[in-house]
């Protein structure tokens, strides 16, 4: 709640610092050429690095989604001793033929799984968000590691600030993860912080239609923990315990001026930094 | 006499959709994604990690059903009519095309109907190091045999498909073995035949 006053109280005093057209500008150095020049050379480093393909990154990413949820009703079914997950289509392969390499009993498929969670009650809900944003935590953590190892020249971790390391997140680890940069940063530089995503990559291949429901839009809504826990791990990494950040991410529209997506909505992380 | 012409064209199409008509990331971080899942679960777990391997198991088959259709889209390929075309679409343009890597494949059974494909440069298994206790149980890719499984239960043929050594437990290679138990059959609407 805390949090609420404080943004409101300071809207006037925000500031956008331009992350997302031109990353030069930010930097805001007078030696353009030079820095393009290792900006260059940069890119054609990370371009000669191995890849993976970028369909097969989502999915994999969503599929944390479900498959946590899988986790979770497997749990509930340990305490209440029905390990066999005996609602499953798939179960008839006994455990004497499971011995000899038949496919292993099969979790519900992805979309059901996804209605439960939105079925599923608040405690459940709670956890399910929580074992997504640990793995979001996880590769967050990480990330910096790799992106560190990159020789980017607008990295400078010695006496970072706050606002570069959320610069750092905006441009470098969004561009890394999803190839596009965070469309527009605001902040009162006190510790707050929005960042605003107008087409966030993993839900655009959820096409909902203009008319899209508050449920819809609830039910895609576990898709974006993992990005919330992507910018924790991201501060942990850099010295922001994690108890000192608040990071939340909630629906916002997206401007006019921007092409239609196939996802209708925006998406707004909302990160709070105690000083 | 066939056959070779064939497969370089399978291998070109991969390479060419590879190269022009697939937006790509960076394959460590790919890898260090993979770990998080796989860290939380034996997490969850507790470190039972059959348990793990189902559920990496039945996430890729998750994964598989729906990657599947983003194949066909891509390559526009036919249906192959043995597993020997199979197998060399698997290796040569779904391994190209979603892990940039090229499995070899081996050790085919007598009927033609099973066979190992060898994955020597794995990004999902890239750095990754097992703890004691995981390298008895833990097939870290898994993810991948139920990947297989579901896209090509997909296609109509139902298959198992399942590790058999890796690199991580300690074996001198990483053998991921496919057999087909049957080809399902198209079903006809009723009262269309």
């Amino acid at each position: 709640m805390k949090t609420k006053d404080d943004s409101n109280q300071s809207v006037k005093r925000m500031d956008r610092p331009n992350v997302a057209s031109n990353p030069s500008t930010a930097a805001g150095t007078q030696e353009m050429t030079e820095q393009q020049k290792l900006q260059q050379q940069l890119q054609i480093f990370q371009n000669s690095l191995p890849k993976v393909s970028q369909t097969v990154y989502m999915m994999l990413l969503n599929e944390c989604v479900p498959l946590s949820m899988a986790v979770e009703r497997k749990h509930g079914d340990c305490t209440s001793k029905l390990d066999g997950n005996g609602d499953d289509e798939v179960s008839q392969t006994g455990e004497q033929l499971q011995k000899i390499h038949v496919s292993p009993p099969l979790d519900p498929p992805s979309h059901q799984l996804c209605r439960e969670l939105y079925e599923a009650d608040e405690e459940k809900h709670n956890r399910v968000l929580d074992r997504l944003r640990n793995i979001g935590f996880e590769i967050g953590n990480k990330i910096t590691e790799l992106l560190v190892f990159s020789n980017n020249p607008n990295l400078q971790f010695k006496d970072m600030d706050l606002l570069s390391v959320m610069k750092f997140i905006c441009r470098d680890v969004w561009r890394q993860m999803f190839n596009k940069q965070i469309d527009n940063l605001k902040t009162n530089h006190r510790g707050t912080f929005y960042l605003f995503d107008y087409d966030y990559q993993p839900i655009q291949s959820f096409a909902l239609d203009s008319e899209s429901s508050e449920k819809e839009l609830q039910m895609v809504k576990p898709f974006l923990e993992i990005a919330v826990g992507v910018i924790k791990g991201v501060l942990a990494s850099i010295g922001h315990a994690p108890e000192d950040v608040i990071c939340l991410a909630s629906y916002v529209d997206r401007p006019e001026e921007k092409p239609r997506a196939s996802f209708t909505k925006g998406v707004s992380f909302h990160v709070q930094v105690a000083m | 006499m066939s056959a070779p012409a064939q497969s370089k064209s399978l291998k070109a199409i991969g390479e060419d959709t590879w190269k022009n008509k697939t937006e790509k990331v960076n394959a460590e971080l790919f890898t260090l994604t993979y770990g998080a899942i796989v860290s939380q679960l034996c997490a969850d777990y507790d470190r039972d990690f059959q348990k793990v391997n189902n559920h990496l198991f039945s996430m890729g088959y998750n994964i598989g059903v729906r990657l599947v259709e983003d194949f066909l889209a891509r390559t526009a390929l036919p249906r192959c009519e043995n597993m020997v075309k199979t197998s060399e679409m698997i290796s040569k343009c779904a391994f190209k095309i979603f892990l940039n890597m090229t499995p070899q494949v081996t050790n085919w059974s007598s009927e033609k109907d099973a066979f190992s494909l060898m994955l020597d440069e794995n990004p999902l298994s890239d750095f990754v190091e097992l703890p004691m206790d995981a390298m008895k149980q833990l097939w870290y890719s898994n993810v991948l045999s139920g990947v297989l499984k579901g896209a090509l239960e997909m296609v109509q043929l139902d298959c198992d498909v399942w590790f058999v050594s890796d690199i991580l437990k300690g074996d001198p290679q990483t053998e991921l073995r496919i057999k087909l138990n049957k080809v399902l059959k198209d079903e006809v609407p009723i009262g269309e035949d």
